[in-house]
């Protein structure tokens, strides 16, 4: 490879870098409106309908104020850190993004281990919010923080489990193999949310427990400890918090929609329906996803801490640990196993 | 003592107590409007009826004697039921009478609150009209600026026709018309001339008078009531002063049976505005020959350069009408830790030694004890004027059964009927060589009382006219037991404080007058003295309240407290101590005058020995035991008095007295800054230019 | 666990039965108005804004009787009183309402016996400093001509009932 080669390649990767990074910043914009939207019409309200059209341009103006006012950074707090932490949580929040094929071969990095990498930095997520909790030097902030790392490292274990029967289905570590793993002529019937059902259940309940949703928002519990973590954020510090939970609930729907919906594949595998580009029926059942953890948050009440704690460890994790057994053995013992 | 029954109640009462009295012994409330205790029975308002077993129909209580009263059939006592069903209608239909012409104007009603009508409607009012006919209209009368009339109001209680006839002496009101053509008024649209009428706003059950310079402006809900002793003669009234937030809204009468009774001075009432204009609220400092604003610390280093250098002999200090004993008293200890002995406290220059005895400058016989005179001299002194509410004493011990009272001086209007006896002190020397026909009335008492005012002592024979008032009673002989006859009357209300406390000059020490020379002094404070000239030479240090006399002369000026802002101790003509409480806070910079002399004492190198009111108090309490009996008169040895006085050397002149106060409205700094008291002042004069006519 | 509640778990019953209620009401008509631009029913009796109102022939109604002085439970109400300048009519001098402290109870116009202190239907009147929410007595009367219409509509409707 020439120097002009790697030059090219950098700048490809740069503008592909760019361009999703655009892609995906709007559509939380609008995921964020949506959110407010369906919690709003469960409950018989309008929500945002000023600014805009319908409201449209909420998102925006509220990302104008975030960025124009004033930070505030409370004086017993260790400013770097604090600086530092919703920095990493929103770095770490978007770069998942890389390996996530959008459609056919529409990753920026279509690397082998695909899987591994989104684990292993949805896992370091848990080091920008500890480090808020801490730099704030607050006491609210500090719970928010124990109580946000101990719930997201419980959940990854049943997490881990739960893809590791997707990835026995599919044998591939790799996101783009694992989509045409469940490439079926079933189409719809085909993909893992109906064989592997109880664990795209677990799944999704663990994904919002992953990610501080509702009802597992106990970090942020207002009754309890005001804002959780960032009760000490303010202006664009508490944007980057905001924003990377956002992107960490689109990238666990984006997950979701790899492992058990199939990715970019049309639900009826024939014409003309496969002739809608894989990229909106991607976004298409991204979105669907994101609509039920909308939907659950405004239906389901705030679970206990330790109710929380007991579905983790003592429900999701025995389940998702048989079922990994189950599957493996239901694979053996067919010969569906895809890898010998 | 005579039994009756009320409500069931058997009350034993002397047989010339009203019925309303003895119910009241019995704890029945009856209401009243033409009613007072201290008035004679009008029996018109028939608010207090009662029912009464026998009588035909209910009769008013007010005006119906116990002894009137018949006794059942088989002797049982008289009995009275105040709240029987009877009675209960009996006043309704009153009510509801003095109602059909009684405005509904509550709202800007300034006696709204605090007013008998209708607090008493509460209890018996109904809550419609059966009148349809067009309510009365009443003109307004013009009475003076002191009171403001809304006659529309008046219920016809003549409550004040009787006051101003009674207690004031001075037949300004009256009623004229009947039934409901019935009015109040002057006759003539004149001014009430008497310096009490501010009491008939007191005394109106109604909103009919009120009083105009506090017109629409507070409300008695609103008020901070502070109990409080007047300064504005030496008589101390007791007084309420009524304060909003930090200002002072109104002066009340307070009932002191001892010295006011129920009554004040319209000087007393109306002074109000004084407290707020002209007022001195920061330190100045002469520069150039022109007064400038300076601090604190400024006029005390100023004053410290000046006393550090100059001789103790060349240092004076002098005190004026308003001062509290406290501040006399811190004053005094400052001066002796200075080693000055020109002190004086005697502004006008009264022949006054406290070394001859208490009872030689103290009002013996005490303001309540002037009932129990029955022959009174007064030498040179206008009681009138200059202490108005001793001479309304003197006007009800003249009314309970006619005495000889007779005068020497100034020959005025004293509201009850006397003898002129002369102008001057050969007059005097008459009546106490018994040559004079008034000798006689004298001789003729038991009590007999001669008040020698401020016209006699602040003569250059002072002393000696006192020798002769002294040996006039002397001659007379005490013929009742314990009975001191000799009362001096006081024009200033810091002086008798200041007297006992021995603020005079000593061993060496320049008099007030000398001290006020040009010339005389290098040094001289000046503790509110507002009444004289202060001669040039002297650095003068003005420690008072008001831009007046004292402070245009003023080298430096120390803004203090006025009466209302400071807790200070007075003790009044008779010698009685009584406490003034702080109802308000002293302008601006001002502070309390004691705390002044204690912060410049600290300047001064000679720090005094109290750091706070109660320290200042003990102090004072352990040198002069006396100041501790508040409200009391102290026992002093008239006798002893008199036999001193008797025996001062000297000779009276001949001129004849001139009278001690010529304004009465404008007698002190306070008083003068008042713009009610200046325009009731030019009533006066325009007055009395029209009698001279 | 019974069998029969062990397949309901496994098929999400409770949350399928849960998803439909809450899809029947995100359908629903919305409870709420859309405020800025329309207005919700505000009755006669509606406690809003203070206002200080005239006769028709331009006097002002307050007498300075101080009845909602006294009456303010909040103590917001401070009023100075005196003789006007030209006539010597009873009127204040002062009149202010600390609308901080207010608490929109409606005792100042229930004690005033001229109808001259009113809470008006006004409700929209937040300012950007504090300072301005003091209002005097200017003020006062401004609001009074400003919504003496509607002020004098509510009393009337309000009227049968008193």
């Amino acid at each position: 490879m020439t120097a002009w080669e790697v030059l090219g390649t950098v700048l490809l990767i740069g503008l592909k870098s760019v361009l999703l990074l655009v892609a995906l910043l709007v559509f939380i914009a609008y995921a964020l409106l949506a959110d407010r939207k369906i919690w709003a019409a469960v409950q018989l309200r309008r929500g945002p309908n000023v600014v805009g059209p319908w409201g449209l341009f909420q998102s925006f103006a509220d990302l104008l104020k975030f960025v124009l006012k004033e930070p505030v950074i409370p004086a017993g707090a260790n400013k770097s850190l604090f600086l530092l932490a919703p920095l990493i949580f929103a770095t770490l929040a978007l770069a998942a993004w890389a390996v996530i094929p959008l459609a056919d071969g529409w990753a920026i990095a279509d690397i082998n281990v695909g899987m591994t990498y989104i684990f292993a930095i949805s896992s370091l997520g848990v080091y920008g919010v500890i480090m808020g909790g801490w730099a704030s030097n607050s006491k609210y902030a500090f719970l928010g923080a124990l109580r946000s790392a101990a719930q997201m490292v419980s959940y990854e274990v049943s997490l881990g489990f739960v893809i590791i029967t997707v990835l026995m289905c599919a044998g591939s570590l790799n996101l783009s193999q694992i989509v045409r793993a469940q490439d079926t002529s079933l189409g719809i019937l085909g993909w893992y949310w109906l064989w592997l059902f109880p664990m795209f259940v677990v799944f999704f309940i663990s994904a919002m427990a992953e990610t501080n949703r509702p009802p597992f928002d106990l970090p942020e519990a207002e009754s309890e400890l005001v804002a959780g973590y960032m009760v000490e954020y303010s202006s664009t510090p508490y944007l980057l918090f905001m924003l990377g939970e956002y992107v960490a609930i689109v990238t666990m729907c984006a997950l979701g929609t790899i492992l058990f919906l199939g990715g970019w594949l049309s639900p009826i595998p024939f014409a003309p329906f496969t002739w809608v580009p894989g990229l909106i029926w991607f976004a298409l059942k991204a979105s669907f996803l994101f609509f039920m953890i909308a939907m659950v948050k405004a239906m389901v009440p705030r679970y206990r801490y330790d109710q929380l704690m007991r579905l983790g460890w003592k429900v999701f994790l025995p389940l998702s640990l048989v079922m990994v057994f189950v599957v493996a053995f239901v694979l053996k013992l067919t010969g569906l196993a895809p890898v010998s | 003592m005579t039994k009756i029954l009320v409500d069931g109640i058997e009350v034993d009462v002397p047989p010339d107590y009203t019925l309303l009295q003895a119910c009241e012994v019995a704890g029945a409330e009856i209401p009243r409007f033409c009613f007072h205790e201290r008035l004679s029975i009008a029996g018109n308002c028939r608010m207090c009826l009662v029912e009464l077993k026998g009588a035909p129909k209910p009769v008013a209580s007010c005006a119906w004697a116990v002894r009137d009263c018949r006794p059942g059939p088989n002797g049982e006592p008289p009995a009275v039921s105040t709240k029987s069903a009877l009675t209960k209608k009996a006043r309704e239909g009153v009510m509801e009478f003095l109602l059909i012409n009684h405005p509904l104007d509550c709202p800007i009603c300034d006696q709204g609150g605090h007013c008998d009508l209708q607090d008493q409607a509460m209890a018996y009012g109904v809550d419609s009209t059966r009148y349809g006919e067009n309510k009365r209209a009443v003109e307004e009368k013009y009475i003076g600026p002191l009171v403001r009339t809304a006659m529309n109001r008046c219920i016809h209680c003549t409550r004040c026709v009787r006051f101003l006839a009674e207690v004031a002496g001075v037949p300004d009101l009256g009623a004229i018309g009947r039934g409901e053509d019935m009015e109040i008024t002057s006759y003539l649209e004149r001014a009430m001339e008497s310096e009490l009428q501010g009491n008939v706003a007191d005394l109106c059950p109604v909103g009919a008078l009120v009083h105009k310079p506090q017109s629409y402006n507070v409300r008695p809900w609103e008020l901070n009531k502070t109990e409080s002793v007047d300064v504005m003669d030496a008589v101390g009234s007791s007084i309420r002063v009524d304060t909003r937030g930090r200002e002072v809204m109104q002066i009340e009468p307070r009932v002191n049976e001892a010295i006011n009774e129920e009554w004040i001075s319209d000087k007393t009432r109306h002074v109000v505005d004084g407290l707020r204009l002209q007022r001195l609220d920061r330190p100045y400092l002469r520069e150039n020959g022109r007064l400038r604003l300076a601090s604190w610390a400024e006029a005390f280093g100023a004053i410290a350069a000046k006393v550090k250098g100059a001789d103790p002999k060349r240092v004076g200090a002098i005190v004026g009408d308003l001062a509290g004993v406290e501040e006399i008293f811190a004053l005094k200890t400052l001066m002796g830790a200075l080693k000055v002995q020109n002190l004086d406290c005697r502004q006008d220059g009264a022949a006054i030694d406290p070394s001859w005895g208490r009872a030689a400058y103290t009002f013996g016989p005490t303001i309540a004890g002037i009932e129990q005179a029955d022959a009174i001299l007064i030498v040179g002194a206008n009681p009138r004027t200059e202490a108005s509410l001793l001479n309304a004493r003197i006007r009800k011990r003249w009314r309970l059964s006619p005495i000889q009272i007779g005068v020497i001086g100034e020959d005025a209007d004293l509201t009850y009927p006397h003898t002129y006896l002369g102008a001057g002190p050969e007059t005097l020397a008459e009546v106490a060589s018994g040559r004079h026909s008034f000798a006689e009335a004298l001789k003729g008492a038991e009590r007999p009382l001669v008040i020698v005012g401020q016209a006699a002592l602040t003569r250059p024979d002072g002393a000696a006219l006192l020798a002769a008032v002294a040996k006039l009673l002397q001659g007379l002989g005490s013929k009742a037991e314990g009975w001191n006859g000799l009362g001096v009357l006081h024009n200033a209300a810091a002086r008798v404080g200041a007297l006992d406390l021995g603020f005079l000059p000593g061993e060496g020490g320049l008099t007030f007058a000398e001290m006020t020379k040009a010339g005389a002094l290098d040094v001289l404070f000046n503790l509110g003295a507002d009444e004289v000239e202060v001669g040039p030479g002297a650095f003068v240090v003005y420690q008072g309240t008001h831009g007046d006399k004292g402070a245009h002369r003023a080298d430096v000026i120390l803004p203090g407290a006025a009466y209302t802002e400071k807790s200070a101790t007075y003790v009044n003509t008779e010698g009685r101590v009584q406490l003034a409480n702080r109802s308000a806070f002293p302008p601006g910079d001002a502070r309390e005058d004691w705390a002044i002399l204690r912060a410049l004492s600290d300047v001064l190198g000679h720090r005094l020995p109290f750091d706070s009111l109660g320290a200042l108090r003990k102090a004072l309490y352990a040198a002069h035991p006396h100041f501790a009996g508040i409200d009391q008169v102290a026992a002093s040895d008239g006798a002893a008095a008199l036999t001193t006085l008797a025996g001062l050397s000297g000779e009276p002149g001949r001129e004849p007295f001139r009278p001690a106060v010529v304004d009465f409205y404008l007698t002190n700094p306070i008083a003068r800054a008042s713009r009610v008291l200046a325009e009731c002042s030019g009533l006066a004069r325009g007055r009395a230019l029209e009698a001279a006519e | 666990m019974k069998l029969d509640q062990v397949a309901r778990g496994l098929l999400l019953k409770e949350f399928v039965t849960g998803f439909a209620l809450a899809m029947r009401y995100f359908f629903k008509p919305k409870a709420t108005i859309n405020y800025p631009f329309e207005m919700g029913h505000r009755g006669p009796r509606f406690r809003g804004e203070h206002a200080l109102r005239r006769y028709p022939n331009g006097e002002e109604r307050c007498i300075a009787c101080k009845l909602c002085e006294a009456v303010c439970p909040a103590q917001a109400i401070t009023i100075e009183a005196g003789p006007r300048r030209n006539d010597g009519t009873r009127r204040t001098t002062r009149y202010d309402i600390d609308m901080v402290k207010c608490i929109y109870c409606g005792m100042c116009q229930e004690a005033c016996p001229v109808d001259a202190i009113v809470e008006g239907p006004n409700f929209e009147f937040s300012v950007e400093t504090r300072e301005e929410l003091l209002y005097d007595k200017a003020k006062l009367l401004a609001n009074g001509d400003r919504w003496e219409r509607e002020i004098a509509r509510n009393i009337a409707a309000d009227a049968p009932y008193r």
